[in-house]
């Protein structure tokens, strides 16, 4: 697992959380800390208890074992929830109900806010010319929207938002992620979980990597890119730059890839690897940094693709 | 706790109100209210008209084949030879005339009962009679839509994650359902109220006998008290099936069912085996018709034929179904997952 650096207060805690549906594990012993303020990308492929924790976290789910707090509290607790803000899969909303009514309903139940909030969500989402119309009439993009806006209610301090750019269109997509941005500031957290990785990576701060129930990786995107940062070398003589790079205890891992050397080893120490080349005889031509998306991070520490959730040929 | 659950049953009453099935049920109970007063009040004028009537069966008329056919006792009792039925024997005449002298002995009795049954405060116990039977179907289908809704939907995970708590939420919604059950009598009797002031207006004078007692206003109020609760423990039932199952179609289908299987499984067991009644008495709807039928209402006649229980009895049998059913309604409701919509 990768290494987590975390400080401050977190609004978010689990402690060996773990959910299982008879002899299927679908969250398995899951230690997760949520630093406060910025946008937390939750990633896993399909399956892998990223909705299933969100669900324990928001009380829908009961946990078979382990702890979930919320803000120090049980998540449970009424109180807590009334501090959150959340959008779950696909949005649900009353389908004989108007946009507006539904999010004044979902207003009036939590007890916190305005009539004006409403509107003023509504012109956020851009659904003001559409918020007498039935719920039950909205497309997919119409419906991911007013769940954005119903999971602003209230002005919360912690937001999950699940898949929220499912149905969207780009231009959607680019003011969801805007939104989402702007959410995450000023104290407030944003939950994410996406299979969108390239916006998860525009976005988040933080993120977690859940595979098959476990974390595997937490900490910020710069952080657990660059334990996988590589370099990419042409030099004189190849075959004798590995064994030379071979006695370098700190370089993680070296390969021929595409008539060069890649190496994986922080970028910072390129220096060092120059000199011992040339100390052996060995001159570089060629020395390239290599920065990974997240997608192929996640990728390599998944094993699956993150759009389809199947494992990698 | 009480002012959130208050809140809670305030946007209920928001969303059912903005349903149309509320408001569909509602007329239903207002009509059929309105065809047991005018009903009445028809008979009542056919029995002033006619002095009640007898029915002359095709066997007895002198032109074979025909269907049965009615003469009114006044005719018959008036000595006017052209009111006289003149397809009919002599014999049988006299006969029929002899039967209309016995009815019009009780006639005053029947047209004081005819009387009180449309008009003020009597037709609130006649309305409810009828009211009551069907309030309990109406009330399967408003509770098993209003609480199935949630699961078809998986709205109940966007009401959940806005830190309503379960047990506040199912609770609201109860009483919000027991309130609108009470709101939907108090309007269906406002409207008897109506017709009744009308009806008794058209009727002219009171019919009254000393054989007669008169119904009050209190036995009106103990009327409208007990149909109100009869309804609890058919709710309860509801809720227990919708929440059981997750589903509305499961919670209308078992709220509908279960109020015929009842009579249908009485009828045929009791036929069979003697000690079956005894089983029966602790049956859900026969002990609802007993409560009901203390106080004046018939139950609509249902309840499975044979003695109906005391009103103690049916008091206790339904409490510990109406608790029953509700404490397993709650546990379920508090300790299952939520899922998404179910479509169902």
């Amino acid at each position: 697992m990768a290494v987590v650096r975390q400080d401050g207060s977190f609004v978010i805690e689990t402690s060996e959380l773990t959910k299982s549906y008879g002899d299927v594990i679908a969250v398995d012993h899951l230690s997760l800390r949520v630093p406060r303020g910025g946008v937390f990308g939750f990633l896993g492929p399909n399956g892998s208890g990223k909705t299933t924790t969100m669900g324990m976290l928001l009380g829908l789910v009961h946990p078979t074992s382990g702890e979930a707090r919320i803000f120090g509290d049980p998540a449970r607790h009424a109180a807590t929830l009334k501090r959150v803000g959340a959008m779950v899969e696909t949005p649900t909303f009353y389908p004989y109900l108007s946009g507006r009514a539904n999010l004044r309903y979902f207003q009036g139940i939590s007890g916190r806010g305005s009539p004006s909030e409403v509107e003023r969500l509504l012109d956020v989402v851009d659904l003001a010319q559409r918020a007498n119309s039935k719920f039950g009439g909205y497309s997919l993009g119409m419906k991911q929207r007013l769940g954005v806006a119903c999971a602003l209610l209230g002005d919360p301090e912690l937001v999950f938002l699940d898949e929220p750019t499912n149905g969207l269109d780009p231009a959607g997509v680019v003011e969801v992620r805007e939104l989402i941005r702007n959410l995450g500031t000023g104290g407030r957290t944003v939950v994410l979980s996406s299979h969108l990785l390239a916006e998860t990576e525009l976005v988040c701060d933080n993120v977690a990597v859940l595979s098959r129930g476990r974390l595997i990786a937490q900490g910020t995107i710069q952080e657990l890119l660059r334990e996988h940062d590589a370099l990419r070398l042409r030099t004189t003589d190849d075959a004798a730059a590995r064994v030379t790079l071979a006695g370098l205890s700190w370089i993680e891992r070296t390969e021929e890839r595409d008539g060069a050397l890649l190496v994986t080893a922080p970028q910072e120490r390129a220096w060092e690897i120059t000199r011992a080349l040339a100390a052996r005889g060995v001159y570089v031509n060629e020395i390239v940094p290599l920065h990974r998306s997240l997608e192929e991070y996640f990728m390599e520490i998944t094993g699956t693709d993150p759009t389809t959730g199947k494992e990698r040929q | 706790m009480i002012g959130n659950v208050a809140n809670l049953g305030r946007w209920e009453w928001f969303k059912l109100r903005k349903r149309w099935m509320l408001w569909i049920l509602l007329t239903f109970a207002i009509l059929f209210a309105q065809l047991a007063v005018w009903g009445q009040f028809f008979s009542y004028q056919n029995l002033v008209r006619t002095g009640g009537e007898l029915t002359v069966p095709a066997s007895l008329q002198q032109s074979q084949g025909r269907a049965p056919r009615t003469v009114a006792c006044n005719d018959l009792l008036s000595g006017d030879a052209a009111r006289q039925p003149a397809d009919l024997d002599a014999q049988v005449v006299a006969g029929l005339a002899a039967q209309c002298r016995q009815l019009a002995a009780a006639q005053p009795d029947r047209l004081a009962r005819a009387y009180q049954s449309f008009t003020l405060p009597g037709a609130f116990t006649a309305a409810l009679g009828i009211v009551q039977t069907l309030a309990l179907i109406l009330m399967a289908i408003l509770t098993s839509s209003a609480i199935g809704i949630d699961y078809g939907s998986g709205t109940l995970r966007s009401v959940l994650t806005k830190g309503t708590g379960r047990w506040p939420y199912l609770t609201a919604k109860l009483l919000t359902l027991v309130l609108l059950a009470g709101f939907g009598f108090f309007i269906t009797l406002a409207t008897v109220a109506v017709s009744g002031l009308i009806a008794g207006a058209i009727a002219g004078a009171a019919a009254t006998s000393p054989n007669v007692t008169a119904r009050t206003w209190s036995d009106a109020g103990i009327a409208f008290t007990k149909a109100w609760a009869s309804v609890i423990p058919y709710l309860a039932l509801t809720t227990f099936v919708t929440v059981f199952a997750r589903s509305s179609a499961a919670g209308m289908a078992i709220g509908l069912g279960y109020y015929f299987l009842e009579q249908i499984v009485i009828a045929l067991f009791s036929g069979l085996f003697s000690w079956f009644q005894n089983v029966a008495d602790f049956f859900l709807v026969r002990n609802i018709s007993a409560w009901t039928a203390a106080a004046g209402a018939s139950g609509g006649g249902f309840g499975g034929g044979g003695t109906l229980p005391d009103t103690t009895h049916a008091a206790i049998v339904l409490s510990i179904y109406t608790l029953a059913f509700g404490a397993a309604a709650f546990w379920f409701f508090e300790r299952r997952d939520v899922q998404g919509a179910t479509a169902g």
